[in-house]
């Protein structure tokens, strides 16, 4: 078996929240496996450590401590590197009862080091693209000379005018119309879904091996965000490109992914192929997955009348996280005989079927 | 290295934090400089309304011209014909504090008006407050003021006026734009709503609760203008008049003797003015980074 | 694609081009009840303590336009102004309009070397302190000397500047023509550079504005997509900043000149005002405050212009 893609393991990335002199641990341990040719998918509620996951990857941390330990390997056919190589020489922990207390980080030398660990990865093997795409386009510039831009620096064309057809054969392949008079578009000419669909022919044009996909459809109408993903299926079967796919929509997750993995305080809680996963009848599952698909609306549902599930308590606070199991305080399952384990001991993540993984003391015998 | 550490007793409360770890550290210092030079500055000015200073100030002494400083019975030394410097210094301040503040109301109260209208009355009104604060903004500040000397007499209340009203555009802009946030933020909509009268939201709700560090800081900095213009005007000969002493004029009369290697009559007046003005300066910066939230993580 | 923005420019061009005119003539009337206002007959000031020649007498009357009702002066002092005669100064006796284009472009060139200056020095600054992972030991002692410059009264720094320069280096930057050679007009610009009081302001804005737009989605779109940061920061955070202060500052610098010229015996501008404002020679300082208005306006001008030529569709304001 060749190695994977993409390998994160045991990432931990904090922030300092200098008006409570506390940690914010908003990737507290996460580790994933992006194959080659597969979609994995990202869910969890906002603040659960999604978006720093991928920032992480891509190096673009810039608020102190980031990246404190773990490993991304990165191996494509070109290229293949630890993007976090040499991070321990750069940060010294201290902890108190497994837990990280105090963080010593060189983060002028590290982030040379990452820069160095980066160079040739960002847009040419591993591709982004975020929410709010209309913000995330430089208003300055027209559409097409950004696209034009990444050609010439990944994609192997330097002539001008070469690089100018290739920025508009992806502004069609993406299904823009009339790529001529677009190209010439500034981003605040052009609605939200297309703006998302320039991005999009901006990470692909340069070929990348990886695609990032940071809530590609937040923040834009429902029927444009159908249609985003539409694109991204569609544009994932042609090139074959693998995705990291994050979102908090489960809906988005379900139509793209192979794999899922369900992050709950800055940690995978199940890991697992998407059909099993994402099965609301299966048995085989973490109480919070549970409770996520049980609050998503679906046509059974409706039919049903039945109500929607919300989940009851409130988003871990990642400041002061709890000793045991993280969801300890939302959880509906707990049975007396593993009450005290789930209250002060953090479980490990336990295979209960072939790939599929779950942190829960229920499966832990 | 950069080292992070989480305290073992969870703070709750930002405020019950020590100063110095809810606010930057140079902020700190700036204010804390600027708050000393204010001290400074208000102790000098009562000490020579009230003509308590170490030598009478226009005492010319032929036995000790431009002593050094720490010259026994002359802490800062004498000038080019034997006057105390430190008497001189201090009786200098006279000549900006009451102008500079007159300045300072004119430029606030100007600006608090034209600012609220601006802000709160769209339309007609906004675009005639505009076209007034390009206009005055159009007159570099001291050509404008040797027009008005030209015209009347080169008298500092006049010229303190003429900063004054230079100075509304500034005020104004700043009080409309924070308007324009709370506009923003429906803050003003919800007053409204709430059934609050135009004057209470105007006066207690935008001006006292949301421009008032506003205020301080334009202030703040208006003082140090005020007296960079003093000093400068009566450098050019146009504020007091030798043998009253002001710090332009003392670094003015000084000039020969500077040229000629004896720095000192000259440089005194001139660090006075430098550490007063450095000293205003960094107390309205540092207030704003701290009143207004700037850099304060 | 070149098409667009030469259109909003000219638009831009003719917007502001219209309310420089509305502007100046404000400014014109300003400066005209300021002198009407003043206390007693313009003839009796000027016969004050000088024998005015016959030729004096009669361009005072030309430039107030005597004897009529206060409009009427006006309009026909704007008159003359509009063509080209800005009157005769009471002290030389010579036509004002002529000597003023020559000491206009005097302080022309200080004040944009100045301003050169100062953005020499304030743009590095700024631009590392607003630079993430940058060494505070380095940022922090280069923004307090920005303070103490700008707190440094510029006479002093003169004297010091004049001191050095005869002392250690045996030349007198003293000018009294522009024929001294380029080396000597250098010293005042650097001199109102450094001292007019403007550079701690000008860091600061500055780094503000660049730390602002480092935190924009788009740059973090440029760093994911392996772009150079600077290319794309380029625009709103520096060219932008830039051209505001530009525009901001020319009063600051032009009433900074006042100070240096007179010290450094600069013709232009500000060494006149200063003699006209000692002689109460009207016509002169009129003639000034109007000449500073255009350059406060053209500065203004060149400010929108070059807003309108980064940002030609009004993506942003």
């Amino acid at each position: 078996m060749t190695a994977p893609l993409l390998k994160i393991d045991n990432l931990r990335t904090y922030f300092y929240a200098r008006r409570k002199q506390a940690f914010v641990r908003s990737v507290d341990g996460v580790s994933l496996e992006v194959g080659r040719r597969e979609t994995v998918g990202v869910v969890g509620e906002s603040g659960s450590g999604k978006s720093i996951t991928a920032m992480s990857v891509m190096g673009l941390i810039s608020s102190g401590p980031g990246v404190i330990g773990g490993s991304i390997h990165y191996a494509s056919d070109k290229v293949q590197r630890n993007l976090l190589d040499g991070l321990e020489n750069f940060v010294q922990l201290e902890q108190s009862d497994g837990r990280v207390m105090a963080v010593s980080k060189d983060e002028r030398g590290w982030q040379k080091a990452s820069e160095k660990l980066m160079a040739g990865m960002r847009g040419r093997e591993i591709a982004m693209i975020f929410q709010n795409p209309r913000a995330s386009l430089n208003p300055y510039l027209s559409v097409g000379e950004q696209i034009t831009e990444a050609v010439r620096l990944h994609g192997g064309i330097t002539a001008a005018k070469e690089a100018r057809e290739r920025a508009l054969h992806w502004l069609e392949r993406v299904k823009i119309d009339t790529p001529h008079l677009r190209y010439n578009t500034y981003p605040s000419g052009m609605s939200g879904g297309m703006c998302q669909r320039a991005m999009i022919a901006m990470a692909l044009s340069s070929e990348p091996s990886l695609l990032i996909a940071d809530e590609p459809t937040t923040g834009l109408d429902a029927t444009i965000q159908s249609k985003i993903v539409d694109l991204l299926q569609e544009l994932k079967s042609e090139t074959g490109i693998s995705t990291l796919l994050i979102s908090h929509d489960i809906s988005v997750i379900t139509r793209l992914s192979d794999r899922v993995a369900v992050l709950y305080g800055g940690a995978v809680v199940e890991y697992g192929p998407a059909r099993q996963l994402l099965d609301a009848h299966a048995e085989l599952k973490h109480s919070y997955t549970a409770a996520l698909l049980a609050s998503v609306p679906n046509e059974q549902k409706i039919r049903a009348r039945a109500n929607l599930q919300a989940i009851e308590g409130e988003v871990l606070d990642t400041i002061n996280v709890p000793p045991g199991c993280r969801f300890y305080a939302r959880c509906n399952r707990i049975t007396p005989e593993i009450r005290d384990k789930c209250a002060t001991l953090h479980p490990e993540l336990k295979e209960v079927a072939p790939g599929h993984q779950v942190r829960c003391w229920r499966f832990v015998n | 290295m950069k080292k992070y550490v989480q305290t073992t007793a969870a703070v709750s409360n930002f405020s019950s934090l020590p100063l110095y770890q809810r606010f930057s550290i140079p902020d700190l210092l700036y204010v804390g400089y600027g708050l000393l030079i204010v001290g400074l500055v208000l102790v000098s000015y009562v000490l020579g309304a009230f003509n308590l200073l170490p030598h009478d100030p226009q005492q010319i002494n032929m036995e000790l011209l431009m002593a050094p400083p720490g010259t026994a019975g002359h802490l800062l030394g004498t000038d080019f014909m034997g006057r105390d410097i430190q008497s001189r210094l201090i009786l200098g301040i006279q000549a900006y504090f009451l102008p500079g503040l007159l300045a300072i109301f004119i430029a606030l109260s100007g600006g608090i008006v034209l600012g609220v209208l601006a802000g709160y009355r769209r339309g007609y009104t906004e675009t005639v407050i505009t076209y007034f604060t390009n206009l005055v903004d159009s007159f570099p500040r001291l050509v404008l003021i040797l027009l008005v000397i030209a015209a009347f007499k080169p008298d500092i209340y006049y010229i303190m006026m003429v900063m004054g009203v230079t100075g509304i555009p500034a005020v104004a802009n700043a009080i409309a734009g924070k308007i324009r946030v709370l506009a923003q933020k429906n803050f003003i909509e919800a007053a409204i709503a709430l059934g609050l009268r135009t004057r209470v939201i105007i006066l207690k709700h935008i001006l006292w609760y949301n421009c008032r560090a506003l205020l301080i800081i334009q202030a703040t900095l208006g003082m140090g203008e005020a007296i960079l213009l003093e000093t400068s005007l009566s450098y050019l000969g146009f504020g007091v008049q030798e043998p009253t002493p002001s710090w332009g004029n003392m670094v003015q009369s000084g000039a020969n003797y500077f040229m000629q290697g004896n720095f000192w009559p000259s440089t005194a007046p001139a660090l006075a003015i430098l550490f007063t003005i450095l000293g205003f300066n960094l107390l309205g910066d540092g207030l704003n980074n701290i009143l207004e939230g700037k850099r304060s993580r | 694609m070149k098409f667009m923005p030469l259109r909003a420019l000219a638009r831009t061009l003719l917007k502001e081009l219209g309310l420089a005119l509305l502007l100046l003539l404000g400014v014109s009337f300003v400066v005209f009840i300021i002198l009407y206002a003043a206390p007693g007959d313009p003839f009796s000031v000027l016969l004050e303590g000088q024998m005015p020649s016959e030729q004096a007498l009669a361009g005072i009357r030309v430039a107030l336009g005597a004897q009529q009702s206060w409009y009427g002066q006006y309009l026909s002092w704007l008159h003359n102004v509009l063509g080209g005669n800005f009157g005769t100064s009471v002290r030389t006796g010579m036509p004002v309009a002529g000597e003023l284009i020559h000491v206009s472009l005097n302080t022309l060139y200080l004040t944009l070397g100045s301003m050169l200056v100062t953005l020499f020095i304030a743009v590095p600054i700024a631009l590392y302190s607003s630079m993430r992972g940058h060494s505070v030991a380095i940022s922090w002692p280069l923004t307090m000397l920005g303070y103490v410059f700008s707190a440094l009264p510029v006479f002093w720094l003169a004297y010091i500047v004049i001191y050095v320069s005869v002392h250690g280096f045996g030349f007198f930057p003293l000018s009294s023509g522009m024929g001294d050679g380029w080396l000597y007009t250098l010293v005042p610009v650097l001199v109102l550079g450094l001292g007019s009081g403007t550079i701690s302001e000008v860091i600061r804005y500055l780094r503000e504005e660049m730390s602002r737009v480092m935190a924009e989605d788009y740059i973090r779109t440029a760093r994911a997509k392996g772009a150079s940061v600077w290319r794309h920061a380029f625009k709103e955070g520096l060219l932008l900043p830039v051209s505001e202060i530009f525009a901001a500052k020319i009063p600051f610098i032009l009433g900074g000149a006042v100070i240096v010229e007179q010290i450094f015996n600069w013709p232009g501008m500000g060494r006149m005002a200063w003699q006209a404002a000692q002689d109460r020679d009207f016509p002169v300082i009129m003639g000034i405050a109007l000449i500073a208005a255009i350059f406060v306006r053209l500065g203004s001008m060149i400010q929108r212009m070059v807003f309108t030529a980064v940002n030609p569709h009004g993506a942003r304001d």
